[in-house]
């Protein structure tokens, strides 16, 4: 085949790519705009918000590094909603896998006392990890088992881990101090080390890790591609070998792990202890994320990058502004909602056009 | 088959000329870059069988599709009795009088025959439903035309062949004066198919025209008066039944491969009805031994929905030997398939390959002993179809050492081999990474075709493998299918085609409600017995 006749058949691909990226383009432009018309609907100023909401991250290096502490639960939330995505299945237990590796991390950490840190912070973080995995497990032993579905089971499995939450943190090892639920702090061993001033805590590292891992074992690992074949097609895989339900399983276990270690770093990471409420809304930003990336891997940290620069700039926007920072959840939703448009229209258009 | 041609009034050329009944002009039609009708001219005169002729991919049924309103044409026109029609949807081409019958049916299973027949239509009794006048018309035209079927039964309880009839009879409900058929004859027993002949003949001579849209050159001889021949979205030519014979017809089908200078290969020519079975049966040198490959002794075996739709069936097929099983879809062999590739679990009875027990092991084991499935639905069992090309040929065999490197998939294995398999199997695609759910029917064919050979099968089990191919497609699936045998693989080769098996196969075995009714030979094939054996008569021969 001549080099001439590669590039002609290339162009198609090429030019596929680059309508995706110019619809996502045009879904954040829209989003903003949309916002921008609901904050003058308010009586308010929208570049002011705009400027509070794309810039806090970036201007101050405090701002930076808590966007960065909002990434790591965000994207490890996001791997574990795509992962069992991949295979057709939807983890919306996030919440309740990174509650109880919180709750197990706390668990060790505050009973293990006296360890040194080489042994006591690796034995929290796999804790958590387990923790999520088991808390899992049981939405992937009922689907398997049972049939039963696991959105059911895994937002069924959030409001437990809420009452685990509230009797470790209120009952178990309450601090009476505290006047909210929360634990006694952990041992000062199992936190994690940070660095650079203000202080990154390494959990940053390890989500970093992870996303990389994520993305060979997806793209080029066995494991992965058996995950993908359930995904694209559970008949054909099953024709050909693969054990549908064991890989859907094991992504949800997967996915609940990702959840539970996320936990496990907001304690030993952010707050030393477990309280209540230290999930916020990661889950719903999670989905968020794992939907905007369309199970694409590779887009999904960046894309968790940057729902993490809106929410670090949604609190700052309420303070300069005076915009609600609920108004970021609806820009969040809205390019979602643009995004997921633009699939519907692109087909048309690319035909119209043709 | 031949011999089933009624006799018919005078050849129509040589009467005064009647205005035409339809008449299609510059038909044009692209899907996306693919052009489907490029400018196709089509006319058919009262009282006249015509056949539609092609391979699949020729345009047959766009055209027709068109004209039943069911696609808009980018440019032509359509006449009616020599009236312009501007046919929008089905329901206009009722009102001009034209009636199609699909392939696949549309029909209410819990309804009877009566009440799928004036659904949707108004009866004269609106609002209340009485159904006692349509019940006697559908009575009277199914005894006129020939169309035996009790109007009062439910179609749940219909074979295909009766269904079918309650199509053609739906559309001459609704007055249709023109009757388009679609591949009618797929999944007709040879004894259903003569009945539909003389059906069609009966509708002819009330006055109504036939369009038979067929890829077998002995149908159309046995019943049409005219014939268009369409290729590639062209038409080729027309001619009168009677200024041609099935060797012409199959040159002009098959121009693409006479204008290359290659001479019309002797399986497709065989299965699209040019040559005689016997003729065919001689030119294919078999290369059956008698050593069994796959022994599979009383098995029996659930459908999805858990009840037994295989009961103790019994099969040996030998090493080079292709094992051809006929059957009206829907009598097990679906399952019989799929148990025999190690897909669906036998519920009991036993399954040897080359004398190791196979029955309740997983399918990966199955796939690891040789075992190569190609299955009937090619797209929902058969590809990733959001997966490039490369991670489809290697389906399956994704965790074999040579694709493998630590725990990974080795991707420039990988795609080597895809590249490779990409020419091997002349698959028309941008690269290995384009994804499967873009390619043509016949190239996904393609693309399972090298997933299956590449590994080495050494037993093959196919179901309808050539169905909805262009001729060239079937060519190679018939001669990759050869070589697997020649190569020792044990061959199942499930099909509804009788054709088509008694062309391959050494022995073709007749199924009928899950178990295994009769068995022949090659030399000694008998389609009407074996249709016979299909719809459950036990033969007398």
């Amino acid at each position: 085949m001549t080099s001439a006749a590669l590039a002609q058949l290339n162009r198609p691909a090429v030019r596929r790519s680059a309508t995706s990226a110019l619809s996502y383009i045009i879904a954040v432009l829209a989003a903003f705009l949309v916002t921008g018309l609901i904050i003058l609907w308010l009586g308010q100023d929208p570049v002011t918000a705009f400027r509070s909401i794309l810039t806090t991250s970036f201007r101050t290096s405090f701002g930076f590094v808590e966007t960065l502490h909002k990434w790591v639960p965000i994207s490890l939330l996001a791997l574990g909603f795509t992962i069992p995505l991949l295979s057709g299945k939807f983890n919306i237990g996030g919440e309740g896998q990174l509650l109880v590796g919180a709750c197990a991390a706390a668990a060790v950490g505050i009973t293990a006392q006296g360890l040194p840190a080489v042994i006591l912070l690796p034995a929290i973080l796999i804790a958590g990890t387990a923790a999520g995995a088991v808390w899992a497990g049981i939405a992937a032993w009922l689907l398997v088992r049972f049939g039963v579905n696991e959105i059911l089971t895994t937002v069924l499995l959030n409001f437990a881990s809420f009452g685990i939450v509230d009797y470790i943190a209120s009952e178990v090892w309450s601090d009476p101090a505290a006047g909210h639920p929360t634990t006694i702090p952990i041992a000062d061993a199992g936190l994690l080390p940070t660095f650079g001033a203000p202080p990154v805590h390494a959990g940053v590292i390890i989500a970093l890790v992870v996303a990389l891992v994520a993305m060979l074992i997806v793209r080029r690992g066995t494991a992965g591609y058996e995950l993908r074949a359930v995904g694209a097609n559970p008949r054909a895989a099953r024709v050909h070998g693969v054990r549908i339900a064991g890989v859907a399983a094991a992504a949800l276990v997967v996915g609940g792990a990702l959840g539970g270690l996320a936990g496990a770093i907001e304690v030993t990471g952010v707050y030393g202890k477990l309280i209540e409420g230290l999930q916020t809304n990661y889950l719903l930003l999670g989905i968020i994320v794992g939907l905007i990336a369309r199970g694409n891997v590779v887009a999904l940290p960046f894309v968790a990058f940057g729902i993490a620069v809106l929410e670090v700039g949604a609190s700052a926007m309420q303070r300069t502004a005076d915009v609600p920072n609920e108004m970021v959840l609806i820009t969040e939703a809205l390019i979602l909602i643009f995004i997921l448009a633009s699939t519907v229209v692109q087909p048309r258009v690319g035909r119209r056009s043709r | 088959m031949t011999e089933m041609r009624p006799t018919t009034p005078a050849p129509l050329p040589q009467r005064a000329p009647e205005p035409a009944l339809l008449r299609m002009h510059g038909m044009r039609k692209s899907f996306g870059t693919v052009v489907a009708l490029d400018g196709v001219d089509f006319e058919v005169a009262p009282r006249q069988v015509h056949g539609l002729l092609g391979g699949n991919g020729a345009g047959k049924t766009t055209l027709m599709n068109v004209l039943y309103g069911l696609y808009r044409p980018d440019s032509g026109a359509v006449e009616i009795d020599g009236q312009q029609v501007h046919i929008r949807s089905p329901r206009d081409a009722i009102r001009h009088g034209v009636g199609m019958v699909h392939q696949s049916f549309l029909q209410v299973d819990t309804y009877t025959v009566t009440e799928n027949i004036v659904l949707g239509t108004r009866l004269p009794s609106f609002p209340v439903l009485s159904l006692h006048d349509a019940h006697q018309r559908v009575r009277e035209m199914s005894e006129r035309f020939g169309l035996d079927v009790d109007p009062g039964v439910r179609v749940e309880d219909l074979s295909v062949g009766l269904r079918q009839r309650v199509e053609i009879l739906k559309a001459l409900y609704r007055g249709a004066r023109l009757l388009v058929l679609d591949e009618p004859t797929t999944n007709l027993t040879p004894h259903e198919v003569d009945a539909l002949f003389g059906s069609l003949r009966a509708i002819v001579e009330e006055g109504m025209s036939v369009v038979f849209i067929t890829h077998k050159i002995r149908e159309t001889l046995a019943v049409c008066d005219r014939l268009t021949v369409m290729r590639d979205g062209r038409l080729v030519t027309v001619v009168d039944r009677d200024a041609v014979d099935a060797r012409r017809l199959a040159g002009l089908m098959v121009g693409e491969l006479s204008e290359a200078g290659e001479e019309i290969r002797d399986d497709v020519a065989a299965v699209i009805g040019r040559e005689g079975v016997e003729e065919a049966d001689a030119l294919t040198p078999s290369s059956a031994t008698t050593t069994p490959r796959m022994v599979a002794q009383g098995v029996c075996a659930d459908n999805d929905l858990g009840v037994e739709a295989v009961h103790g069936v019994s099969l040996t097929v030998h090493r080079g030997e292709i094992l051809g099983v006929a059957g009206v879809a829907g009598n097990g062999q679906g399952e019989l398939v799929e148990v025999l590739s190690g897909i669906r679990t036998a519920r009991s009875g036993s399954i040897e390959l080359d004398g190791s027990p196979m029955a309740g092991q997983p399918t990966a084991r199955w796939l690891a002993a040789g075992v190569a499935y190609v299955p009937e639905d090619r797209t929902r069992d058969g590809i990733l179809p959001t997966s490039s090309i490369a991670e489809n040929i290697v389906l399956g065999a994704h965790r074999s050492p040579r694709f493998r490197r630590r725990g990974f998939i080795d991707s420039g294995a990988v795609r080597r081999t895809a590249a490779t398999a990409m020419s091997a199997y002349s698959i028309k695609a941008s690269s290995v990474n384009s994804p499967a759910g873009e390619l043509s029917g016949g190239n996904i064919q393609r693309v399972i075709l090298a997933r299956v050979f590449g590994h080495d099968p050494n037993l093959l089990v196919l179901h309808n493998p050539t169905r909805g191919l262009d001729i060239r497609s079937t060519q190679f699936v018939y001669e990759r299918v050869r070589e697997a045998a020649a190569a020792d693989a044990a061959v199942l080769l499930v099909s509804e085609d009788l054709d088509e098996l008694m062309h391959l196969a050494d022995r073709v075995v007749a199924v009928y409600s899950g178990r295994i009714v009769g068995e022949q030979s090659r030399g000694a094939y008998n389609p009407y017995e074996i249709g016979r054996l299909m719809t459950g008569v036990r033969g007398e021969v």
